[in-house]
């Protein structure tokens, strides 16, 4: 072992601490998402999700009628909607990234994703 | 070194490093990291290096590379190794050869470990394109300094052994 080596060594530890703090660091600032609501594939709102934000409601237009969901707290769910089964009122709060409120015959589609508005940090929830 | 002395030294490394490749495929995984392994193949590039000069230590790694991921019939598995493995040798190969005074096999090999994770991981980022990854990062670095330790001294002391054989003889 040289002087050189453990000079090294030392490097690699410090090279690795330091990716350890961007990466929880990166993931911090992910936690800011983003709902996409689609209206037969076609996306019509963004709506921010933060962590501690106030009640709101927003309706789109679906192809059946109306459809209304509620943001707060950086969550998202749907409150009315003119469909039949109401299915995506069932399913309630969703938050996370990649998951999603599918209405299927009012064409409403709300996912979460990352900040960027990319995939967020999973391709896809099988549930 | 004569042609065939030469063929026959790449061969035995080659072969040593593909042994002991599939050697280790046989041990548990040490940590839930994927890409977190021990990295024996790689005493073959060390010892390559340090006994035949660079360019010996290059064909090493590209035959082996090659040869390993056609014997285990992935091409994705091909790809992520010969990635890691060109640019860690690399990378050795620019210590050995710039930096010799300054650090010992020891060092190079350590240098050599983090490259080759490091290389890997941002190779496999190119396949799956997802940022989830580099949450690895910090593991695959660490990790790789205790292999690169172990290696260093495992390729230190067979070079020692080798250091009275003919090997090199024209």
């Amino acid at each position: 072992m040289r002087p050189g080596d453990i000079v090294l060594v030392v490097l690699m530890v410090v090279a690795a601490a330091a990716s350890m703090v961007l990466v929880a660091q990166a993931n911090a600032s992910e936690k800011g998402s983003l709902a996409i609501i689609e209206v037969n594939g076609r996306e019509v709102m963004r709506v921010a999700l933060g962590a501690g934000q106030a009640s709101r409601d927003f309706t789109v237009k679906g192809v059946q009628g109306p459809s209304t969901f509620n943001v707060a707290d950086g969550r998202v769910r749907m409150v009315r909607s003119d469909c039949r089964d109401k299915i995506c009122i069932g399913v309630g709060w969703i938050d996370s990234p990649g998951k999603s409120i599918v209405c299927l015959p009012n064409r409403v589609v709300i996912r979460v994703t990352g900040k960027r508005g990319g995939g967020g940090k999973v391709d896809s929830v099988t549930e | 070194m004569t042609g065939t002395r030469r063929v026959t030294n790449l061969a035995l490394l080659v072969s040593i490093g593909l042994v002991l490749s599939i050697i280790e495929s046989t041990f548990p995984p040490l940590l839930p990291v994927p890409g977190a392994k021990l990295g024996l193949a790689n005493i073959a590039t060390v010892i390559a290096l340090y006994m035949f000069g660079p360019w010996m230590a290059l064909e090493v790694t590209v035959l082996r590379s090659v040869i390993g991921g056609l014997l285990r019939g992935s091409v994705v598995g091909l790809f992520l190794s010969f990635s890691g493995g060109l640019v860690s040798t690399l990378v050795m190969i620019f210590l050995y050869v710039l930096f010799d005074g300054t650090f010992s096999v020891v060092g190079v090999s350590v240098a050599g470990a983090v490259t080759h994770n490091v290389v890997q991981l941002l190779a496999a980022y190119l396949l799956v394109r997802h940022l989830a990854l580099f949450y690895y990062m910090p593991y695959l670095i660490l990790i790789a300094v205790p292999t690169g330790l172990f290696i260093g001294f495992a390729a230190r002391r067979v070079n020692q052994s080798l250091e009275g054989l003919p090997l090199q003889a024209r």
